[in-house]
């Protein structure tokens, strides 16, 4: 099976310091991937440089074979990867509904002559995305709150509304920014259940970012290592558990292995 | 408001303009000047308000496009009108003619939109501010170096075609795209935008095309405001369009309440009639003189008493935004 | 050729009163993040209050003029501590749009006073300083470009001085990089904030005094083309940058005097706009700016 998203030997520069360097990793449809490095290990970099948010240094990305190069987000968006965000960034002042609903606009070719003229077409399709906006919200048990600002969700809400609305362009690979930061273990628990769920569900691949170890060993079927900017091991949850590189990167750091 | 229901509000906006345009002749002239400079006004600050307010891209030029427009709509009916139509055609033709220049006004004002938008949206919040203010005074410098218009003496012999039909039609059309616009999947786009770009990126709206349309059917509306301006004041001349102007409109917009179009409406009806009613209280007795000579400074007090006080707007009565279809 | 020296010692005279109101812009700026509006008007107070001190000193003596200027100086610095006080600080934790706003009715609120206090119709400025004229190789310069000129540069060393050497000047740059970390390290922010608008004021109010000397006529709206002009050079030149700020005023005051003697004398101010947008377009953070990518 072909890569979905592919990282080609990757570096990037900010000034004189080497961010991430040669990182190649791929991410095949349907995948349930992780990846995990120990804190400024770069994670964040490379998850900022899969989604268009900056620009390597040197070597290629691609996406559905396609290079990424030189495409602003929303066109990645477009084309099937979608993302979540570390520190949540919902519309805030849109409804939970409007959340979900500015995102289905993606595939959507409405334009504001249209949205002018209220014809029949026009009538149609909003109906359509409220219909599945409602569906969507639904699966995911929120459609009670639909008409309250996103804002006054609680914490754990807003991080799943964040995933619905991510899911709402209709994605093939959704990206998620250390979705499990900030909450308690039962929380974790029950995040980790919800993201196979998705998986399963929409037939999509996933990727993690994440630093919670417990979290992307007992979730991810692959997982990648990154630590100072480098990859230093890919594998299956069993093979990074033994990996002696991947302890000393994390004894270092005061973690042990989850056994 | 609701899909039909939108339109239905339109057609009875539209009856009321066509009922009071009717009133017009038996109405007080005071009366009618003044509700046309509320009209002309709420066009101004409800379509600054789909820039500022729902798009969150801060204008200073507002009055700049409004210019555009006046200018253009006059030279269509000034320059151009007595080529194509003579004065002897009915009345009708010239009410025709005077859409047209409105509509061209509107068009030349959302041109000049487009074309200082596209590449300067990408630049954010003060910088947009401080090109579109630069934007304003290049209109006045061109204005003041074109002889065909007048130059800095300003145009006159505008026909006197603006009534309260054309301006009440105009408020409630303007009213009507931009609520229509902004409560619309697509329109969503912009308060996406606005509450965060880079989030609104990442769920695949194209936040540059946001900003464009709203920036330039803001522009379109308000050149069609310039429009209805110059003929109801007869003579324009460049001054009438500077940055004061554009001030005046972002004040109505952030007393109304950014992004709310009804508080907006309030705001421009309100912040028009201040000056009259001061007026009119300066009036009543020679020892309130002082009332009308220091309206400027009352203005300038009680902007700073509203930002320090109540800075989410005067009329920004509940925080829940009008709820699409 | 002559013609052409003489503008251009006429520019850089304009351009540096430009650059001392710029400054004031990038200072404040570089602390609060906003662009305030009023700097314009503390400018034409500066020239009124140099006026008045000026009538009582008698005048054309260096000692009243420098009196005069100090005491302009003193006195707007004051003004803007006030209005940074009063105006400003209860919108600390607001929206930049509202204290925008304020800004600008807080200019509009200092020209209706002046109006007020100083009335509507302009007033001959006294020649506060000696002022001759001499002539080098066809060039007649005016000793009052001179006088612009070098208080400029005095000006512009002794902020210099203030801003990289003393204590005051490493709060300030502390507090503009970055606001909360300095106050966690025990700098008073708002004691700096109030110093950096009595710093930035006083600069304005020099430039105030200096405009009014070359060109001696006063009003309430004084400050309005100043203002905005300088207020383009200090975006022009990157705002918050204080460097940038002076040479992007430099910069203005010799194209616009250029302009200004040449057959296009009428589209000066449409000049000054295009060049700050053309420079925006290709450097969106202004010619000595660093742009800041957003972090995600």
């Amino acid at each position: 099976m072909s890569a979905l998203l592919q990282l080609d030997h990757v570096t990037i520069r900010f000034g004189g310091l080497t961010a991430v360097s040669e990182v190649s990793l791929d991410v095949r449809p349907g995948d349930l991937a992780g990846l995990i490095g120990p804190n400024g290990a770069g994670k964040t970099t490379v998850f900022n440089l899969m989604t268009g948010v900056y620009q390597p240094t040197s070597g290629a990305i691609t996406f559905d074979g396609r290079p990424t190069a030189g495409r602003r987000p929303f066109e990645l968006t477009r084309s099937g990867m979608a993302r979540t965000f570390q520190n949540i960034r919902l519309f805030r002042s849109l409804s939970v509904e409007d959340n979900v609903r500015a995102a289905m606009q993606v595939h959507r070719t409405q334009g504001p002559f249209q949205s002018w003229w209220r014809g029949a077409g026009f009538r149609r399709a909003e109906a359509e995305v409220a219909d599945q906006a409602a569906e969507l919200l639904s699966i995911f048990q929120l459609e009670g709150h639909r008409h309250e600002l996103a804002t006054s969700l609680s914490y754990g809400d807003q991080r799943r509304l964040e995933i619905v609305r991510a899911l709402a362009t209709r994605p093939r690979l959704l990206l998620l920014d250390e979705p499990a930061a900030g909450m308690n273990p039962t929380e974790k628990v029950e995040l980790a259940r919800l993201i196979r769920a998705i998986r399963d569900r929409f037939q999509i691949a996933i990727l993690l970012v994440e630093h919670d170890m417990q979290l992307v060993m007992d979730l991810c079927e692959r997982i990648h290592v990154l630590d100072h900017g480098v990859k230093i091991a890919s594998g299956t949850p069993e093979e990074i558990r033994r990996n002696p590189e991947v302890i000393q990167a994390y004894l270092g750091e005061e973690h042990s292995l989850p056994a | 408001m609701k899909d039909a229901g939108a339109r239905r509000w339109w057609v009875a906006a539209m009856a009321v303009a066509a009922l009071l345009g009717w009133l017009e002749p038996r109405l007080d002239i005071y009366l009618a000047d003044v509700l046309a400079r509320v009209g002309i006004n709420v066009v101004l600050a409800v379509s600054l308000n789909l820039i500022n307010g729902h798009a969150g891209q801060f204008s200073l030029g507002h009055a700049g496009f409004m210019g555009v427009g006046a200018y253009a709509a006059a030279a269509i009916t000034v320059l151009a009108g007595p080529h194509v139509l003579p004065t002897s055609c009915p009345d009708w033709l010239h009410q025709g003619w005077f859409l047209l220049a409105l509509a061209g006004g509107g068009a030349a004002a959302a041109l000049a939109g487009l074309l200082v938008g596209a590449p300067s949206l990408r630049l954010k919040g003060d910088y947009l501010a401080i090109v579109t203010l630069g934007f304003g005074q290049i209109i006045g410098v061109i204005v003041r170096n074109m002889e065909p218009l007048g130059g800095a003496l300003g145009l006159s012999g505008i026909p006197p075609r603006t009534n309260l039909f054309w301006v009440l039609a105009a408020a409630a059309t303007t009213v009507y795209g931009v609520t229509t616009l902004v409560n619309s999947t697509h329109g969503r786009g912009f308060i996406a935008t606005h509450d965060d770009e880079v989030a609104a990126e990442a769920m695949g709206l194209d936040t540059t095309r946001y900003k464009i349309v709203a920036f330039v059917t803001g522009a379109f509306f308000a050149g069609v405001a310039g429009g209805l301006w110059g003929h109801f004041k007869l003579t324009i001349s460049p001054k009438e369009f500077d940055f004061n102007r554009s001030i005046e409109i972002v004040v109505m917009v952030i007393v109304g309440g950014m992004g709310r179009t009804a508080g907006v409406m309030a705001a421009a009806t309100v912040l028009t009639l201040l000056p009259e009613g001061l007026r009119l209280v300066a009036g009543l007795s020679p020892s309130l003189k002082w009332v009308g000579e220091s309206r400027p400074l009352l203005y300038a007090l009680m902007l700073i008493a509203l930002m320090l006080l109540r800075p989410q707007g005067l009329f920004a009565w509940s925080r829940a935004r009008p709820r699409p279809a | 050729m002559a013609e052409l020296v003489q503008q251009l010692i006429n520019g850089v005279s304009v351009g540096a009163m430009y650059a001392l109101i710029a400054i004031g812009y990038t200072l404040v700026y570089g602390v609060l993040r906003f662009i305030n509006f009023a700097h314009s008007d503390v400018f034409m107070a500066g020239a009124y209050a140099g006026l008045h001190v000026g009538q009582r000193m008698g005048g054309g003596s260096w000692a009243g003029g420098l009196v005069a200027m100090l005491a302009a100086m003193a006195a707007c610095a004051g003004l803007g501590i006030v209005i940074e006080r009063l105006a400003y600080k209860p919108l600390r934790e607001r929206s930049k749009l509202t204290v925008l706003i304020t800004a600008i009715g807080v200019s509009m609120l200092l020209q209706n006073l002046g109006q007020l206090v100083f009335g509507a119709t302009p007033v001959a400025f006294p020649e506060t300083l000696p002022a001759t004229t001499f002539t080098a190789g066809g060039v007649v310069v005016s000793s009052k470009d001179m006088v612009v000129v070098g208080f400029t540069v005095a000006l512009l060393g002794a902020l210099e001085f203030v801003v990289l050497r003393t204590k005051v000047g490493t709060a300030m740059r502390a507090v503009a990089h970055n606001h909360q970390a300095a106050a966690l390290m025990g700098i008073p922010t708002n004691r700096i904030i109030s110093v950096t608008f009595g710093l930035g004021s006083a600069l304005a109010a020099a430039a105030g005094f200096l405009w009014a000397y070359k060109f001696p006529r006063v009003d309430p709206y004084l400050g309005v083309m100043p203002g905005l002009t300088a207020f383009v050079a200090a975006v022009l030149g990157g705002i918050g940058n204080i460097t940038g700020a002076a040479l992007g005023g430099l910069l203005l005051g010799v194209i616009e005097t250029l302009v200004k003697g040449s057959r296009w004398s009428t589209w000066t101010e449409a000049v000054t706009f295009v060049l700050l947008i053309l420079v925006l377009l290709f450097r969106p953070a202004g010619l000595l700016g660093r742009a800041q990518a957003e972090k995600v």
